[in-house]
């Protein structure tokens, strides 16, 4: 078997961070001496990815995701621990593992503001020397997944945020690379353009094989486009496995809906716990283990229209994952438990 | 050559870039004749009072003029707007995409924004320096030519080599826009021969901000007033800084890797 292409072994990095009180007096004071404090904004993670894989990488803001990231994409030196990603260690900036990999901020641009696109594109095919005949098969086939036609000719400037996110995607992806890191791709963008970018990443793993991490906050991103899900909270790692592992894991409720006939709605309260009450529906929330007792019980004692029983939303998930005191012992994708928290 | 072919798409980005606003160019055409008729003025005024200055006669201190706009202008086209974006990236954090390209940072910083218009200051410095060189025909030879190549091109080195460390200073510091202002007051002092300075801002001007060397220095090799020992100075200075800047953004690049979130 092939050995993973992303490797990372107890990875640490601990910022010094300036630190001053307010006031102008401490602001003249820290010209001179600055008080620094230290940051374990990643803190020993542990975890390896696979060719072709997708793994979608979770966590509050502040959690370590983009620390872990650049340090993927070897902009940062860990302070501790090592990583190895196509067998290059990221770090020292190799020119072939740059020139295999990319990265893409959801937040930052690359593309020249007043020139055309496709002029910004001409520089990277400069900068990573592609062959004019490769650089023209992967612009086109860029160009159709993308729909980028009628925006090649346009200044970055005139174009909407969406179509600007699909351009720097293109943009870092002229050379080809064998891995994509990719944070908060689709901040920002309407719902459509999410889609359109989610679909796009689907289909740029499926024909190309590359290795995709992926930071997000919408939920969405991840349902449609990670089997995997790597789960951090103060630089460590919480969970790693299938995504419904972890809501089976995260969320031992269910929430059972149920329409009633006699309005206006009762209180239902004895039940289980109501999450939402409107004209005549009802939803509550109830243990896992008791789901099937509760459900016997509202048919029973009600005049029930209509019932579901259906898995909190996966948002509800993961915010109950990161309400956990950060000593919770938690499974690795084996279900095994770290060893240091038993 | 791959560094040649990524110099020229830079050119043209920038070509096109200003394309974009085109009254730029007449605005810059107007500013540089007005700077071009304020330095002449100041010659004028200088010499209604005395035939020669600090030993420079009017053609030698014109051709010291225009040397004066050529390196001007070669700083205020290449090297000023991609410090400029250098700083900028840094504080916006999208230096990190210069540093995940498969290429040399340091080239990709120093040759990544063109103010071409600018270059009208580049076309002044050499029409002032041909009709300088034209009234000064009996004393320039092949030798003196040479030399003023030579000293031109350490003193571009020299300037680059300071703008790259002052702009490397952003790593610590993010914004220090206001040393590369002194620095360009600095310059304007070097369009008269620093050998009329008091010699503590001489000094100043020779090794502190070395832009004696991009200014007196060639307008002494064109006219006739280099010796060796100065030619070898300024060569090794450009050698020394441009080894020492290096170093330094070195350095500064490990600062950044190793603390930047």
């Amino acid at each position: 078997m092939a050995s993973p292409v992303i490797q990372v072994h107890d990875l640490r990095k601990i910022y010094m961070v300036g630190e001053r009180e307010a006031g102008v007096l401490a602001a003249v004071r820290s010209l001179v001496r600055r008080r620094t404090r230290a940051i374990r904004a990643v803190d020993g993670i542990t975890f390896h990815v696979d060719a072709g894989e997708i793994v979608g990488f979770l966590g509050p803001n502040g959690a370590g995701k983009t620390t872990t990231l650049k340090m993927l994409a070897g902009l940062l030196h860990p302070t501790e621990g090592d990583a190895r990603v196509l067998g290059f260690r990221p770090w020292e900036r190799d020119r072939e593992y740059l020139r295999r990999m990319t990265l893409v901020m959801g937040q930052r641009n690359q593309l020249i503001w007043d020139i055309p696109v496709v002029d910004s594109f001409e520089l990277n095919r400069a900068i990573y020397n592609i062959p004019p005949e490769a650089y023209r098969q992967t612009v086109e086939e860029l160009v159709a997944l993308l729909e980028l036609g009628p925006l090649l000719h346009k200044p970055v400037r005139n174009l909407s945020l969406g179509e600007r996110m699909k351009c720097e995607i293109a943009a870092s992806l002229l050379h080809r690379p064998r891995v994509l890191f990719l944070d908060e791709p689709t901040i920002g963008l309407d719902v459509t353009m999410q889609r359109r970018i989610r679909g796009f990443v689907a289909e740029y793993n499926r024909r190309t094989g590359a290795t995709v991490l992926l930071t997000s906050h919408y939920m969405a991103d991840v349902e449609a486009l990670c089997r995997r899900v790597i789960v951090i909270h103060h630089g460590v790692l919480l969970f790693d496995g299938a995504l419904e592992a972890l809501v089976e894991r995260f969320s031992p409720f269910k929430l059972i809906t149920v329409e009633l006939a006699d309005l206006p709605a009762r209180d239902l309260s004895a039940y289980g716990q109501v999450v939402r009450q409107d004209e005549g529906t009802v939803t509550l929330r109830v243990p896992k283990a008791i789901t099937p007792e509760v459900t016997g019980r509202l048919l029973a004692d009600l005049e029930v229209l209509d019932l579901t029983v259906q898995d909190p939303p996966i948002e509800e998930v993961i915010e109950q994952v990161f309400a956990q005191p950060e000593e919770t012992t938690l499974a690795t994708g084996n279900g095994e438990l770290r060893p240091e928290l038993l | 050559m791959h560094y040649l072919r990524l110099f020229l798409t830079y050119l043209k980005l920038g070509l096109l870039a200003e394309l974009e606003y085109r009254a730029n160019f007449w605005i810059q055409l107007v500013q540089t004749a007005m700077e071009l008729a304020l330095a002449l003025g100041g010659l004028a005024v200088v010499f209604r009072h005395t035939g020669d200055l600090g030993g420079w006669r009017p053609a030698e201190l014109l051709a010291l003029l225009g040397v004066y706009f050529l390196i001007g202008g070669l700083i205020r086209t290449m090297v000023r707007p991609s410090m400029q974006k250098f700083m900028e990236d840094i504080r916006k954090g999208t230096l990190d995409f210069t540093l995940t390209k498969p290429a040399d940072a340091q080239v990709l910083v120093s040759i990544q924004r063109f103010e071409l218009w600018k270059i009208t200051d580049v076309g002044v410095g050499i029409a002032l320096l041909a009709i300088a060189l034209g009234r000064l025909s009996d004393s320039v030879g092949p030798l003196q030519a040479a030399m003023f190549g030579l000293t031109l091109l350490s003193g571009g080195l020299i300037v680059y080599s300071v703008w790259l460390i002052l702009a490397t200073f952003s790593f610590w510091f993010v914004k220090v826009e206001n040393i590369l202002v002194i620095f360009m007051t600095m310059y304007e002092a070097a369009r008269w021969p620093v050998t009329i300075y008091p010699p503590w801002l001489r000094w100043i001007l020779t090794f502190l901000i070395p832009v004696a060397f991009a200014t007196t220095v060639p307008a002494q090799a064109v006219t006739g007033r280099m010796d060796p020992t100065t030619l070898g100075i300024a060569a090794g200075m450009a050698g020394i800084l441009l080894v020492v800047s290096r170093a330094f953004w070195l350095y500064g690049l490990r600062f950044y890797s190793g603390a930047s979130a």
